[in-house]
């Protein structure tokens, strides 16, 4: 008895998985051939994954009577992925197989929301995916279709459907699947656009073009001898981070500022590793340019930052743009830009008044108004006052410790100096966000850090302990996975035995 | 607060989007002789029409919703033919329908999901099957079970069993499909007895053809009606004496007329086989699965099986014919407890046949059965049972398969991220569980009664929020224990169509009774979004018309609850106030929040074709949109675990000196202000922003911005 081919389609709720599937159906139906589908529709909602699942006999072949309603492991024949990580759940439920399966997929990844929820980059690794993808399938057809689509000017299911029409694996003609677009009677230039895209993608007939993701410079003028100074005493290898650096803090502050920086750096270039260097003047870099409300209002009055809201927003032309900025700082944001004394005062006040924490000023401005623009320009306008402000003050004193710590570490090992370095990344944020980061920071600085450079542990041991430390503290806002993982590490310190005075 | 978005309709003025179901409308119509093509539901409700049911009623559900649905689109053909379509409050009202059937010779349909549809209708299905039926009545459930079911998982034949009802589980194939429907209204009749026809998910969305016929329009119907009632006669009373003598009648006389009844028409049916001392006995509803797994073992076609389109009753004469002379047999039943599978075993028993059984002794006793479930279990059972079956060849094949499934799950190195369903974009429901989430940071971890709804997501990622979930409606009852015992107070979330399917009586009456202080939010969306956005009572109107029926405040107000309050659900810090007072006022008495806000999938769809005419027109029209400021934002994602919005993604940091990932809002916002509203009440940071796009601009637009961008240029560049 003539097999049918079997196909599993992997789709995101609102890919349009279903009109695929009918696509397919009445392509099949119309070319007299046996043909079933069904599906898990499950709650329509838009961020589940679902499968559709398809038989279609062979040309020639009677229609079967018997058809299965369920994908069988090892039996699919084409799989088709709206996107990455669903091709690759495929693969893990052992649909996709390297005797048999043709996958089709798109190769952009729509983040689950585990990926997304997490503190740091969440995101599965695709190197893996694409290892899977190609090891574990007979042959693949893989390009970005939401690009495609987006070219087209039509929806990605269309595409999907011009790739397995592209591939060849159906007995069933480009004529039968166009009409079967026209049939349905929706979008019908578009989706025919669409599969025409997608069919050329497929048959090798169109170059992908790859999209960017392009890290944006500082612009900023007249630093060339503070570059030149950099070139002539670092290692090639760290130049790139040390020039962004300059360039950021100059727009930042002002040139005596970056040549803070590079003073700072002269004391780590000189313990000798290219390698720690080039983190430390990156981290450094963003520690320096910290972010208090002068620099928010630098960011959302900078000359390219309007052309940049209306390409995110795909403003047309000359269409107008109303564009609301949201505020609210509270009293910790305000005694940040007073000097450190009256800073104190406030903040006394605040928690004396239990304010503090509480009280904020909801601010909305539009920036496209002439004086809407112009209050954050005159905020902006403030940098000149930056060094005197109580933030600035507490800054410089976190980042001279910080440096201290890595100099002090990198003679014990340069993995533990290079650990404390990257333990900057903890803070970042605002308000509660920054406050978390920092508290965790501290804490790591407290018990595994200080401790460390005390030599009551390997430096083998410190750097493995202060790298799973920031790991645990970006596990979860709650702290909790912080709070294990310093216990254990605690728990896992050999008591050196202390002096007997 | 900040802006809201425009457009948002009063809930008294919600209705049903559009959705089109023109196509399976016209399916509908086919008459003697043309092929219909379609969905496996769409062919069963073509099949109750040319059965010449009087009436049709139903409470939507995955996966049947879609037999009401479009027989609520279909009123002009409804109208033709004279058949009532009641769309109902609940299953419980839904069974009562068949009520219809007791005293007067007309037939009817009802629908709904089971398990829990069949719950919530089991009162009434008691009292329907005791006195039994005249006019055929047909119960069709969608058996919600297995992969993309979205309840607790247990089988109707239970019900079956309990109620002395009988059960279809046709093959699902639309021929046998369409033929078991018109089957069950003369089975119904031939034996007095309601029947029910379970149909899985992927039978139901199940693709084919059958040859229709003309629908048939009933004899009693609302184009002819009825002079006079039936006459009294106690014996369709479901009350003693009448139910002692009813009980007797079921099984002395309604059972032996179905068991002939299945046999003389051939419901069950027979596949050949080689074989003849092997067999096999199949639920119809497995059937697929089955032929494939034999397939696959290079057996198809050579193993007796019987394909049990009807799982209750059995036919004991059928079965005995069957397995008689055989070695073994196997019966492939799915779910638990093996019900059919000890019926085969006591009445072989009893009849001295000594075939040896196999069921879930090589099959698992629970859990869906899978292609891999049925394959593994058949490859033990010839294993057992007929090893002179060279199994070798397809054995390898199978474990290959398997061990190239470890294999790819190495390369992939552990589990991939989930998708748990969530919240649409712009969800109206989103907003009051972010301030469920700014509450608890204020007083500490609160115990939260969820319920069946689209906000039941919220017990999923990135909101994590909820402690039960006890049936539809159910969540202010499921407090009833833990409040009094709890030192903060409880919060029970229900949505509209919960409130009215069950909640307003069992939760709300009850509270109020023994006064309960608890807190309910009610999501006030306007439809049942989950199940496809149909009618309730407080949406504007029902099908027919644009009257709305019963306003939720209004009825709270009326049972005397006192704390009270509407609120907009986008507002969260109006929804964080107003819960802090909620949770800390001294009234002792039930506190109520309607959170209001339309299905955000509804107002799309309704004001979508909206815009794109008012654009076409060149009218002006301002697109709302949100973003965020990447070079602002330091990639902590607090946004996103207090949101979840799908539009709401990452993208890698512009920064080159930033490795973290920034947040960013993609081209499916809908301008719902959530994320804004989220970082203003929560203090996040200062990286949102709202863009207004003016389409078809004025003059007075189009002077003000240059101006503006003038100016603002030589600023910025300054």
């Amino acid at each position: 008895m003539p097999k049918p081919i079997t196909l599993l389609i992997g789709a995101l709720g609102g890919d349009g998985g279903g009109v695929l599937c009918d696509w397919i159906v009445s392509a099949a139906q119309s070319r007299g051939l046996g043909v079933q589908a069904t599906q898990i529709p499950g709650v329509a909602q838009r961020t589940g994954a679902t499968t559709y699942y398809v038989e279609v006999m062979p040309a020639g072949a009677a229609p079967s009577s018997v058809l299965a309603l369920n994908p069988a492991i090892g039996e699919v024949d084409i799989a088709l992925a709206t996107e990455l990580l669903e091709a690759g759940r495929m693969i893990f439920n052992g649909f996709v197989t390297p005797d048999r399966t043709t996958l089709i997929a798109s190769t952009h990844r729509v983040l689950a929301i585990g990926e997304r929820m997490a503190m740091g980059d969440g995101s599965f690794d695709v190197g893996r995916l694409l290892r899977a993808v190609k090891e574990r399938s007979r042959e693949q057809i893989l390009f970005d279709m939401d690009q495609a689509a987006e070219e087209s000017g039509g929806v990605l299911n269309a595409v999907l459907l011009g790739a397995l029409a592209g591939s060849g694996r159906l007995p069933i003609p480009d004529g039968a699947f166009e009409a079967a677009i026209r049939h349905a009677g929706k979008s019908v230039d578009t989706n025919l656009a669409a599969f025409a895209f997608g069919r050329g993608h497929a048959r090798g007939e169109l170059e992908q073009a790859v999209r960017e993701h392009r890290k944006r410079q500082t612009a900023v003028q007249g630093v060339a001898d503070l570059i030149e100074r950099a070139r002539r005493t670092y290692p090639a290898t760290s130049l790139d981070v040390v020039e962004e650096g300059i360039r950021r803090l100059t727009a930042y502050q002002d040139r005596r500022y970056a040549a803070l920086y590079l003073d700072r750096l002269d004391a780590i270039a000189a313990l000798g590793s290219a390698e720690l260097l080039r983190e430390v003047a990156r981290h450094l870099a963003v520690r320096m340019s910290f972010e208090d409300v002068i620099r928010v209002a630098q960011a959302k009055t900078s000359a390219d930052r309007l052309a940049r809201v209306r390409a995110e927003v795909r403003a047309k032309g000359h269409e107008p743009l109303e564009v609301t900025e949201h505020f609210k700082p509270g009293i910790e944001e305000i005694a940040a830009i007073l000097p450190p004394a009256m800073a104190r005062r406030l903040i006394d006040w605040g928690r004396r008044t239990g304010r503090l924490g509480k009280t904020y000023f909801s601010m909305h401005v539009r920036t496209t108004t002439i004086l809407g623009f112009a209050r954050l320009r005159l905020v902006a306008g403030l940098r000149w006052w930056r060094p005197r402000t109580s933030r600035y003050v507490e800054e410089q004193a976190e980042i001279e410790r910080w440096l201290g710590q890595i100099r002090a570490a990198a003679p014990l090992g340069l993995d533990l100096a290079r650990e404390i370095a990257e333990s900057a990344r903890l803070i970042k944020g605002y308000g509660d966000t920054h406050k978390r980061g920092l508290d965790n920071y501290r804490r790591i600085g407290d018990e595994v850090i200080a401790p460390a450079l005390a030599g009551r542990m390997t430096p083998r041991a410190a750097a493995d302990a202060v790298a799973n430390a920031r790991v645990a503290a970006l596990a979860d806002p709650e702290g909790e996975s912080l709070a294990k993982t310093l216990a254990a590490i605690a728990a896992a310190a050999p008591r050196m035995p202390q002096a007997a005075e | 607060m900040l802006d809201q978005p425009a457009a948002q309709l009063p809930v008294s003025q919600r209705t049903n989007p559009e959705r089109s179901f023109s196509e399976e409308v016209r399916a509908l119509r086919l008459g003697d002789g043309e092929v219909f093509r379609g969905e496996g539901i769409l062919a069963v409700t073509k099949a109750i029409l040319q059965s010449g049911v009087s009436y049709v009623g139903g409470y939507q559900g995955a996966p049947v919703s879609h037999l009401v649905d479009v027989l609520v689109e279909s009123q002009d053909l409804l109208d033709e033919l004279g058949v009532h379509l009641e769309t109902c409050t609940n299953e419980s009202s839904a069974a009562a329908l068949l009520g219809a059937s007791i005293n007067y010779p007309m037939r009817g349909c009802v629908t709904w999901k089971s398990i829990v549809g069949t719950n919530v209708a089991a009162d009434a299905l008691s009292n329907l099957a005791s006195p039994g039926v005249i006019g055929g009545a047909l119960i069709v459930v969608g058996e919600d079970y297995g992969e993309g079911a979205s309840v607790i998982q247990e089988r109707t034949q239970a019900y079956a069993l309990k109620s002395s009802v009988w059960l279809m589980d046709p093959r699902p194939s639309l021929p046998t499909m369409v033929r078991c429907t018109e089957k069950a209204f003369e089975l119904s009749e031939a034996t007095n007895t309601p029947v029910m026809m379970e149909l899985r998910i992927r039978a139901c969305h199940v693709t084919g053809e059958f040859v229709a016929k003309d629908n048939v329009p009933p004899a009693i119907s609302r184009n002819h009606r009825l002079a006079e009632p039936a006459a009294h006669n106690y014996d369709r009373i479901s009350h003693p004496p009448s139910t002692y003598a009813h009980e007797k009648i079921k099984v002395e006389v309604r059972q032996p007329a179905a068991e002939r009844f299945i046999v003389e028409h051939g419901l069950n049916e027979h596949l050949p086989g080689e074989r003849s001392d092997l067999g096999i006995i199949v639920q119809g509803g497995i059937t697929n699965v089955l032929v494939r797994g034999l397939d696959r073992l290079e057996v198809e076609g050579k193993i007796p099986t019987l394909v049990l389109n009807v799982t209750h009753p059995l036919a004991p004469d059928q079965i005995a014919d069957f397995c008689k002379g055989k070695r073994a047999v196997l019966v492939v039943e799915e779910g638990a407890p093996d019900y059919i599978e000890q019926a085969i075993h006591v009445l072989l028993r009893k009849r001295d046949i000594d075939t040896k059984i196999y069921g879930k002794d090589v099959l698992p006793m629970a859990g869906e059965y899978t292609a891999e479930v049925v394959t593994e279990g058949l490859l033990k059972f010839f294993a057992q049972s007929a090893n002179d079956i060279d199994l070798s060849g397809p054995r390898e094949r199978f474990e290959a398969a398997r061990a190239g499934r470890t294999e790819a799950q190495r390369l992939l190195g552990g589990p991939l991220p989930l998708r748990p369903p969530g919240f649409c974009v712009g969800c109206p429901e989103r907003p009051v569980f972010s301030a469920i989430k700014l509450l608890e940071r204020e007083v500490g971890k609160v115990h939260i009664s969820s319920d069946i709804g689209c906000h039941s997501f919220a017990t999923l990622a990135p909101f994590n929020l909820g402690n039960s979930i006890l049936g539809f409606g159910m969540s202010l009852a499921a407090a009833g224990a833990v409040a009094p015992v709890m030192q903060k107070r409880t919060i029970s979330v229900m949505g509209d169509g919960g409130f009215w399917h069950n909640g307003l009586l069992s939760g709300v009456a009850s509270s109020m009774f023994n006064r309960g202080d608890r807190v309910l939010v009610i999501m006030q969306n306007g439809y049942t979004s989950a199940t496809g956005a149909q009618f309730i009572p407080n949406t504007s109107g029902n099908r027919r018309d644009g009257e709305t029926t019963s306003d939720i405040a209004a009825t709270l107000k009326a049972m005397g609850v006192g704390w009270l309050r509407t609120i907009r659900t986008y507002n969260v810090g109006t929804m964080l106030k107003t819960l802090r007072e909620a949770m800390s006022t001294d009234d002792k008495g039930l506190k109520v929040i309607v959170a209001d806000g339309e299905c955000q999938l509804a107002r799309q769809r309704r004001i979508r074709p909206q815009i794109a005419a008012q654009l076409k027109r060149g009218e002006r029209v301002v697109r709302t949109r949100y973003g965020v400021d990447d070079e602002v934002c330091t990639g902590d994602h607090s946004c996103i675990r207090l949101s979840g919005c799908p539009s709401l993604v990452v993208k890698p940091s512009p920064d080159p000196l930033r490795s973290d990932p920034v947040a960013s809002v993609n081209n499916g916002c809908v301008g719902c202000g959530l994320c804004g509203e989220v970082a203003d009440a929560a203090v996040l940071c200062p990286s949102f922003y709202k863009a207004d796009i003016v389409q078809n601009a004025t003059w007075w637009d189009r002077l003000k911005w240059k101006v503006r961008s003038k100016v603002i240029g030589a600023m910025a560049g300054a």
